[in-house]
This record gives structure tokens, sequence and C-alpha cells, in this order.
């Protein structure tokens, strides 16, 4: 109402400012949202007195983090470098893999349904076994890392290279291109974002293999700092070391899925 | 379904009206440029055969624009498949001077109803991208494809890519693409049908003029009528159920083409006859004779 009643203010200007409302509203009602949710927290836990085993409030957690923000640093290496690595493999497996199974319809007749098979079963079960197989090294958190990340990629590469338009493969005949041509030129580009919306959610999943493995063996990485924590009770660093992993996980999206914004610029947007 | 015999080709009910005399085949067929020799595509399905191509027989002159007209269901896109060698052909046989065509060949362009222009590639690439895959000189052929591009009228668009273009423009990078290896044989799958008329009337003219100036030898798909009568030089018609080739006309209208043809009364008239034929095919009744 007091912008439309400023008669010097041009359309252009106008729209700008709208925008900038509405630009302003998106970021600003979650954050809002949240502020208001941690403030809840922490008049609720200091007027109903709740001790600070139970649930700390976020004052606590944050003075626990600043104190105790070199021990912190020093487990979140491994696990950031962990989670790094077992991404990074993964996503190379799953695209050599996809690779194989679009070329060959043998190899796809036969591995395809047993990929599916073991997407479909509770990959977490299967970590102990790792343990057995690479000890308790940290081969064993990057395998398992590996092994739970990967079936998104594999799943969303497949799915990019076949689903070429039929008439992109026509033309490819038609031009008397090898197949191992219209793989590179054509199947594999138009499968980049694809691979990006598999890389995302594996960029989540490796963190989840590494947390996992160290629940189960390790002596070092944040997994085993929380666990070490929840057996003294210091829920505060418990929910101090959870921060850590929330900043670096948002973080790996974040470059994951602004490399992939980047790429569909280039490559086309995936349907979804 | 035994026996298919060839259908008489266009009665010259008038024979005052010099383009509609019948063409002959020519008798020694080994002197065409591309001869379709009693070609027929079939294809099997649960429920028995399904003649997708009746037959198909005639030859076709080095440098001539042959539009293929027919209702959807005809099979002339299957024929042109087993021209460009897409589709391997149930009978008979097609020959481009003289060698059999059972392969695509690197010496055919294919255009098709959708531009299939690739996305991350630009302009230029795309146009180029014959040349890539079929492992030639790219160097040798970068100034054609500009020059084809200038000619289309997207000279200032080359280093865009795919999604920046509208629709018509996107077809006009498809056509220079089918053109840029000088192919000895241009397959155009009803190329402008996914455009809105006013692009296709505009593209419609691009193509003639681009024909004025390369005089390829091309064989056109369409259901359009008088897209089919202002391009080509000669215009077959198909029709479906039983699919066969019931007209062949050469057209009387000079290069370079203009228009202006198309208001001519000759034009309409021919417009008027071809309409009757593709009419006369959907009364036919199902079967050979």
């Amino acid at each position: 109402m007091e912008v439309a009643a400023n008669p010097a203010l041009s359309n252009a200007a106008l729209a700008r400012r709208r925008e900038m409302l509405l630009t302003l509203r998106r970021i600003g009602l979650p954050v809002a949202a949240a502020a208001l949710f941690l403030l809840v927290w922490e008049a609720g836990t200091r007027w109903a007195n709740i001790p600070e085993v139970l649930l700390p409030p976020p004052s606590a957690v944050l003075d626990r983090l600043v104190r105790n923000f070199p021990l912190l640093m020093t487990h979140a290496w491994p696990t950031i470098w962990q989670s790094l690595a077992g991404f990074a493999i993964a996503t190379v497996l799953g695209i050599v893999l996809a690779s194989l199974l679009s070329a060959s319809t043998l190899i796809r007749e036969t591995l395809y349904p047993n990929v599916v098979f073991f997407q479909l079963i509770p990959k977490i079960a299967l970590a102990p076994l790792f343990v057995v197989w690479f000890g308790l090294g940290p081969e064993a958190r990057l395998s398992f890392s590996v092994f739970v990340s990967f079936f998104p990629v594999v799943i969303a590469t497949l799915a990019g290279l076949d689903n070429v338009e039929r008439d992109l493969l026509r033309l490819c005949r038609a031009l008397t291109a090898s197949s191992w041509q219209t793989f590179v030129s054509v199947r594999l580009p138009h499968a980049v974002p694809y691979i990006f919306s598999g890389m995302k959610i594996a960029s989540t999943f490796a963190i989840i293999g590494v947390i996992v493995g160290e629940f189960i063996t390790s002596r070092v990485g944040l997994g085993y700092l929380i666990l070490f924590a929840s057996a003294q009770a210091e829920t505060a660093l418990i929910l101090a070391a959870i921060c850590v992993l929330c900043v670096f996980g948002l973080a790996f999206y974040g470059v994951v899925a602004v490399a992939e914004k980047w790429t569909i610029r280039i490559f086309g947007d995936a349907p979804r | 379904m035994n026996e298919p015999r060839l259908p008489e080709k266009t009665a010259p009910a008038d024979s005052a009206v010099p383009w509609l005399h019948p063409r002959p085949i020519a008798p020694d067929r080994n002197q065409a440029y591309l001869s379709l020799r009693h070609a027929r595509k079939v294809y099997q399905t649960r429920s028995g055969d399904v003649e997708a191509v009746g037959l198909a027989d005639f030859d076709i002159e080095a440098g001539e624009f042959v539009s293929i007209l027919g209702p959807s269901g005809c099979g002339k896109s299957t024929l042109l498949s087993m021209v460009g060698g897409l589709e391997p052909v149930t009978e008979g046989e097609i020959f481009l001077e003289g060698t059999r065509v059972n392969a695509p060949r690197r010496d055919f362009g294919y255009i098709f109803q959708d531009p299939t222009l690739l996305p991350w590639k630009t302009v230029l690439d795309n146009v180029l991208f014959p040349i890539h895959t079929q492992k030639r000189q790219v160097a040798d052929y970068e100034a054609e494809a500009h020059r084809l591009l200038e000619m289309v009228g997207l000279a200032d668009f080359k280093a865009k890519r795919p999604r920046e273009l509208s629709g018509g423009m996107r077809q006009r990078v498809a056509l220079c693409r089918g053109l840029i290896n000088d192919p000895k044989l241009l397959l155009m799958d009803e190329p402008f049908s996914a455009l809105d008329a006013i692009s296709r009337d505009d593209m419609n003219l691009a193509l003639v003029r681009l024909w004025d100036k390369y005089h390829k030898t091309a064989l056109f798909v369409t259901h359009s009528i008088r897209e089919a009568v202002f391009l080509a030089d000669r215009v077959l018609v198909m029709t479906a159920r039983p699919s066969r080739i019931v007209a062949d006309l050469k057209l009387p209208f000079a290069r370079p083409r203009d228009v202006t043809v198309q208001e001519t009364p000759e034009f309409n008239r021919i417009c008027a006859w071809l309409r009757e034929q593709i009419q006369a095919g959907y009364g036919r009744p199902a079967g050979p004779g």
C-alpha cells in the first residue's frame, strides 16, 4: 500500500521492490521459524528446569562448541575426508557400473536385477560385515561409505543413459555413429544432470555410511565422539558434534547442488 | 493378403492437362539415381502380419525434390526409413546409383520431425555434429557450416545453445546439419509438422530458397498438400490400408520458386486433384487390386 502510494516509483522499481520483498520472505520466514524454535527450546529448558543431561539449552551447546572446538575438529577431520573419499569413489564406481549395464544387454540382464535387489535390503545392517572384512581401520568405514552411497549414482546414471530420446539415437544411427561414439557424444552428456541428482543423494549417504562405521568400530571421528559423549552423559557434546556434522553435511550437499545448477545450464535439466 | 500387385498409377482422366500424365518408369532402371524396386515392409505382430508399406516401385532422378504425400499411418515414414537404411526392407530392393542400400550411409542427410539437437552443444557444433561422428576433418567443413547458417538467417546465433532458439530456428539448425556433409540424398521426415503455421510457412520458404541454390536429391515426407506441392518437383501420393502409391505427378512450376506460385490457379487445381486422390484412397476397399 505504501509502495503504491509513492508516485515517484516507476513500474520497474515497483517490480524490483516486490521481488526483493518476496526473496526476503522466502529466506526470512524459515529463518525466523528456526530462531523461534531455538528460543522456545532455550526458554523451555530454563523455565521447566530440565536437567542438562536430558536436554541442554542451545546456549549450553554453543558454549560447548566453542570450548571444545579443537577436540571437535580433531574428530571431524577423519569423518570429513572419509565421507569425501567415499563419495568420490562411489561416484566413479557408480558411473562405470551404470555404463557397463547400459552398454551390454548381457551384463544388464545378469546384474541389474541384483543391483535392484541390493538396493532393497537395509544396507546399514551389513555394516558389521565390513568390519569383519576390512578390520578396525579407516578402510572399513570408507568401503562401507562407498557401498552405501554408490547405489543412487548407479540408478540415476542408468536412467540418464537410457532416457535419451529415440530420435537422437536414430540420428546417431543415420549418421553411422558407432555405439562407443553414441555413448560418448550423446548418452553420457545426456546423463550428466541425472548423475548429479544421484550425486546429491550420494553425498548424504556417504556421511551416513562413515558415521555408522564410526559407531561400530572407530576410536576417532564424529560418530565415535557422539557415542563416547553419550556414554559419558555429555549431551551438550553430542549436540555440538551433531552441529559440526550438520555444517559439514550442508556445505557438502551445497557444493554438489551448486555444481549441479551449473551443469544444468549447459546440459539441460533431468526430468523429475 | 496374397500376391501384391502394383496399383495402376494416376489414371489420366483428362489428358488435356499435361501434369496428369503418369510418369513412365525408364526401361533401364540401373540408370536411375535412386531406385525402389517392389520395396515392401511387413511387420509381424501377434495378430498377424501388418503391411506397413505395400509396394513402392519408383525411380528418382538426380537433383529431384520428391514429396511423399499421404495421411498419417500410410507408411510414408517407414518408406523413408527404408530408403535411409534405418529399416530393413521385407521384400524388394533399394538402389542408389546402382549400389544397394541396406544400412545407413555416410553420404545421406536426415531431418526428423523433431530437431533432435544436442542441448549441450552450440548451434555451430550441432551443425558440425555429423562431421565429428563421421570422423571427417572438421576444418574442411567449418566454412560450409557458417555459410549454411547464414543462408537460413542464423548468422547471429552460431554460439547460442538450442534452448535459446525458437522451434522454427531449431529446425533450421537441423536443416543445416542435414546438409553439412553435402549428402547425395536428403531424407526429410515431416520436418515442419511440429511447427506453428507461420513458422512452417517460413521454413517452407527457407527450404525453397535453399533448393534454388543446392539442387540436392531429396525425399520429403509430409501430410500437407500445399507444402508438398510448393516444395517439390514431383509428388507421390500414398494411401493407407492398403499402403500404396496411387499417384505420381511431375509439377510444372519452375525454379527459382516464389511464394506467389501458391496463388496461381494451377497450383490450386493440382492441390484439389491431390486431395481427391487422397480421399479416394480412404474409400478404397482393403486388399490388393
